[in-house]
């Protein structure tokens, strides 16, 4: 996988945090990875991709992390991974999504993306995505983000 | 939901009504996380559900006409994104009462529409204020 395309959903997190959470942002350098580990501790979502791309990305946050940004947007306490963190955390992942195929636009490639799928820790859903991922850390005050990405060209 | 300064977009229509949205989704969001019975806050959680709902509607519409009124060119992408969310809220609300008033999808449509709204309010409407810069700008050279 090229870095054209994996730079806009890097972009789009890195932009989605600073400007819906206000957080500080640095990223690592992309790797490639052969394996997901950790999941069991993390709030996966997946969002499918179609079009031009097939494939998936995948955002892993760490449990604290989730309820953080969840605080974050509503000024309140979280205190557990319930239906109203994971679905607000399955827009954010939408919204980045959503943002980073428009930038892909701006490269003549045309894609569309699908509901978030949200698991809260590892298992059989999550041994579904295909390996290996490039994958980057995106840093934050409250938490490192893991941003996995799994495409393939389909022209 | 925290209202911040830099949500504004410079038209005090608009920015007032955003304002007043954040605090009916707020009222809204505060009702449904509060302690208790799901089945001794139903009613209240409705009560301020249709409050929020109600202004969702108008405060779309207002913006929609200034928009029209300032010739925003982003105008008919910026509809359909309205459009979009009411056709949502109208599924959802009729899902909520055709299945009995279940806590668990309310708790679902709180969580998007809070994520979906600070981003539409801090990103896809500050387009509008940038539009109507880029036109003082012109009409100043």
């Amino acid at each position: 996988m090229n870095n054209g395309i994996f730079s806009p959903f890097s972009k789009a997190t890195c932009e989605a945090f600073k400007l819906l959470l206000d957080l500080d942002v640095s990223t690592s350098a992309p790797e490639t990875l052969e394996e997901i580990v950790d999941a069991d501790n993390k709030v996966n979502i997946i969002i499918g991709i179609t079009g031009d791309l097939s494939g998936e990305i995948l955002y892993r946050f760490p449990k604290e992390t989730t309820l953080e940004m969840v605080k974050i947007m509503c000024g309140m306490e979280m205190n557990e991974i319930d239906d109203f963190v994971t679905s607000a955390m399955g827009e954010i992942a939408n919204i980045i999504s959503g943002n980073a195929i428009t930038g892909l636009s701006e490269q003549k490639i045309v894609c569309d993306i699908l509901p978030p799928r949200v698991i809260v820790g590892g298992g059989a859903p999550l041994a579904g995505v295909a390996l290996p991922v490039l994958s980057t850390t995106i840093k934050t005050q409250v938490g490192n983000v893991e941003l996995d990405i799994q495409v393939h060209a389909n022209k | 939901m925290i209202w911040k300064e830099k949500y504004k977009i410079g038209v005090p229509l608009i920015d007032e009504q955003h304002e007043e949205l954040f605090r009916r989704v707020t009222e809204f969001v505060e009702t449904l996380r509060s302690a208790g019975e799901w089945s001794h806050k139903v009613a209240k959680v409705n009560e301020t559900l249709n409050f929020m709902k109600d202004y969702v509607v108008t405060h779309f519409h207002d913006e929609e006409a200034y928009q029209q009124e300032i010739e925003y060119p982003g105008m008919a992408e910026h509809r359909r994104i309205h459009n979009d969310m009411v056709q949502y809220v109208v599924n959802i609300a009729e899902q909520y009462e055709r299945e009995g008033y279940k806590e668990e999808l309310m708790q679902q449509f709180a969580g998007k529409l809070l994520a979906w709204l600070i981003n539409h309010v801090a990103a896809t409407d500050q387009k509008i204020a940038e539009y109507v810069k880029s036109r003082e700008e012109v009409s100043h050279e």
